[in-house]
């Protein structure tokens, strides 16, 4: 077992060695592989993934891809997805906070990953620690038992999810959450008291698989907003857009339910976390400290 | 010339107040100052103060409806009639603080049994059909009178507010009306009882419920909402009936036991709001003792020691406590009282938002609506204010049309049925 993982490492640093060009071109190529297992997949036909370039098999991504579609094989209720954040890997580029801006086409006042910077220590014995904050998708969310209609739940795989029609915006989630998670859509636009309200603002999101322009008076202008593990990627058999971001492969994403898969593996870790644990939320978010 | 005036003064703040509600409206809560992390603002201040307030106003009916106080027989209509107006005015600044307001409906239909607020919505609607019930039960024979003597507009009023009641012609089935009104009010009451203390603990709730903020996570929460209620309540009546009751020689007796109530009530709202400052300043966790350190330190100080504790305690206590005081002191500490309640809602709401959900997360992304600061808009303000016009004109207008103050027939019963009661006790 040691032996196999020494090779992997011997493996990737060589991989390293070779260069950013050839490595650039490896990373592409395993990318578009995995896009066509993707397509597979949605058109019903496989659930494995082929011909992966050797070495690159046991990639941590291609190895996260593979395991999504197998969870995505199984019934829904079956699923318990789960995020692994190592803050030693890190380094506090945002990238996943700007792609998930993009990626939700989010407003002013709104971000579902914000990226909390802390400073330990005093000089010459100072570190800086990264501290990525997604929705935690409680076991427990205190979130879900304050709405007074039922337009926040828990869905069956864990995710705590928004039914934009039903909500009335009454904020009142926004006040239980303790890790300042929900977010709210004030209606307002970043190119607002220019000449003109730029096109990017105006695409559709497709939040909870349902594609919506961000207009006046409609949802989800008005509606309590959140992280919601990009669960209309993951439907499409994609990772969320802050674990493919992630230029620090900090960001891990999986079933828990799978007992055999990498976020599993992880969190069996001495340096795992989860944050405000004294209160009983149970965040489905796991920080390797 | 002064009641011109008055109304005056009221007629443009309603204008304003339906122009400033209209823009808020159409153009959505971007207008307001509100942010992400300091989520609820000047609005739901005003919620929670009108609520008390009807909360308050009805706790104060009751003690002359359920518990047969006859001295403040004379203010129990306007109470009532002020804890209706006061939670229609709870109810739209809770209106419009919603990012869909059209939705409201959604509170009635898909209801969430473990949420404090969609129990609340449901008790607000009991407790209005409550105060509907009772107002018709007291007003409903002198409405009949009222519309047989008046002509034109008023008659046609007067006549819908009956809802088809007429007074018998014999004074025998009046009787039996009466004491049958009698009789239902003092049912209404009991039922009311525990449904403003639902009303108003409950609103408490929505807040003590919330383990998220430690400043309000805490079982004194819905007390101290109960009793600054009550505070409310006393001191509205006080205002009420020092400035629109009628001029006879009760009126300087009740405003004084009116006031020594006010007196208690605010005394035991002090003790609350003391016990909960120092066992919250004792803490060294940052969520429990910044908000308290804000309230009393920070750059708003003077809400808490001018308007909690000067407007709201102090200064009406030394007025009230005055030997020589005239009605309109009395009333004058009544304002004072009312205006200091606002206060104690606001640092309520407000400080809560003082300390950041995480540490660091307030600098985590630059952003004007993701901070830990809130001041209220000028559409927040003016609609506020406009809608507070709106309610007190409302209110005045129907104080002076409806017989509220006038109430010799019920009064009348009453002495006879406490008379009945005393002599059956001597006996």
């Amino acid at each position: 077992m040691s032996s196999k993982s020494d090779e992997q490492k011997m493996d990737r640093r060589s991989l390293i060695k070779a260069g950013v060009t050839v490595g650039s071109g490896v990373l592409l190529a395993s990318a578009i592989k995995t896009s066509t297992s993707v397509a597979d997949v949605v058109g019903g036909k496989s659930t494995q993934i082929k011909d992966l370039p050797k070495g690159m098999a046991d990639d941590e991504f291609s190895r996260m891809q593979t395991e999504l579609l197998k969870a995505l094989a199984k019934p829904e209720t079956e699923n318990h997805w789960i995020m692994v954040i190592d803050q030693r890997k890190c380094v506090g580029c945002i990238s996943c906070t700007v792609a998930c801006k993009a990626e939700n086409a989010l407003p002013p006042g709104a971000v579902y990953r914000p990226v909390i910077e802390h400073e330990i220590g005093t000089f010459p014995n100072v570190r800086r620690s990264f501290l990525p904050r997604p929705c935690m998708h409680c076991e427990n969310p205190p979130c879900v038992s304050v709405c007074p209609v039922n337009a926040t739940y828990k869905r069956p795989d864990g995710i705590v999810s928004i039914n934009y029609e039903r909500c009335i915006g009454c904020r009142y989630c926004l006040n239980a959450c303790p890790y300042g998670a929900r977010q709210f859509d004030w209606g307002e636009y970043y190119t607002e008291n220019t000449p003109e309200i730029q096109p990017y603002e105006k695409v559709a999101n497709y939040e909870y698989g349902i594609g919506r322009v961000r207009e006046k008076g409609n949802s989800p202008i008005g509606n309590a907003r959140k992280c919601h593990f990009c669960v209309h990627r993951i439907k499409k058999g994609m990772l969320p857009t802050c674990v493919t971001t992630c230029m620090g492969r900090a960001t891990y994403f999986g079933d828990l339910n799978d007992k055999k898969s990498l976020v599993h593996e992880l969190i069996g870790s001495a340096r795992v976390m989860r944050l405000k644990e004294e209160l009983g939320t149970k965040p489905s978010v796991y920080y390797l400290v | 010339m002064l009641r011109k005036a008055y109304y005056s003064i009221l007629v443009v703040l309603s204008l304003v107040g339906v122009w400033a509600t209209f823009t808020r409206l159409s153009e959505g809560l971007k207008v307001t100052g509100l942010t992400t992390y300091s989520t609820w603002g000047l609005w739901v201040v005003f919620y929670i103060f009108f609520i008390g307030l009807s909360a308050g106003s009805f706790l104060l009916s009751t003690m002359v409806y359920v518990f047969n106080m006859k001295q403040f027989e004379r203010i129990g209509k306007a109470a009532l009639l002020s804890a209706f107006f006061s939670l229609l005015a709870g109810m739209v600044f809770i209106l419009i603080d919603l990012g869909h307001p059209a939705r409201f409906w959604h509170t009635l239909i898909y209801r969430q049994a473990n949420s404090v607020l969609s129990w609340e919505i449901q008790l607000y609607l009991v407790y209005l059909l409550l105060i509907v019930g009772e107002l018709w039960l007291l007003l409903r024979e002198q409405l009949s009178r009222l519309a047989n003597a008046a002509d034109g507009f008023k008659a046609t009023l007067y006549k819908v507010l009956t809802l088809g009641y007429s007074v018998p012609s014999e004074e025998k089935v009046l009787e039996e009306h009466r004491a049958k009104a009698a009789k239902w009010l003092k049912v209404l009451g009991i039922i009311g009882i525990p449904t403003a203390i639902g009303v108003h603990g409950g609103t408490g709730s929505i807040f003590g419920v919330v383990a998220a903020k430690h400043y309000w996570n805490s079982g004194l929460t819905p007390i101290i909402f109960l009793v600054s209620a009550l505070v409310s309540g006393a001191a509205l009546m006080l205002l009420v009936y020092a400035f629109m009751g009628p001029e006879n020689g009760e009126k300087k007796s009740l405003l004084n036991q009116l006031g020594s109530l006010l007196i208690l009530f605010i005394s035991v709202d002090l003790l609350l709001v003391v016990s909960e400052f120092l066992v919250g300043l004792y803490s060294v966790i940052p969520d429990a003792k910044e908000p308290l350190l804000n309230i009393i330190a920070g750059p708003n100080w003077y809400i808490f020691w001018l308007g909690q504790i000067g407007l709201g305690a102090v200064i009406p206590i030394a007025l009230l406590a005055n030997k020589n005081k005239t009605t309109y002191t009395s009333g004058l500490a009544g304002l004072f009282v009312v205006m200091g309640i606002v206060a104690v809602r606001w640092n309520l709401i407000i400080p809560a938002y003082t300390t950041p959900h995480l540490e660091g997360l307030n600098n985590a992304y630059v952003d004007a609506r993701l901070v830990y600061e809130y001041a209220p808009s000028t559409i927040e303000w003016l609609s506020s204010l406009g809608l507070i016009g709106l309610f007190v004109l409302a209110f005045s207008i129907a104080c002076n049309l409806l017989p509220v103050f006038k109430n010799e027939e019920v009064e009348l019963n009453y002495d006879r049925q406490s008379q009945g009661l005393s002599t059956s006790i001597q006996a």
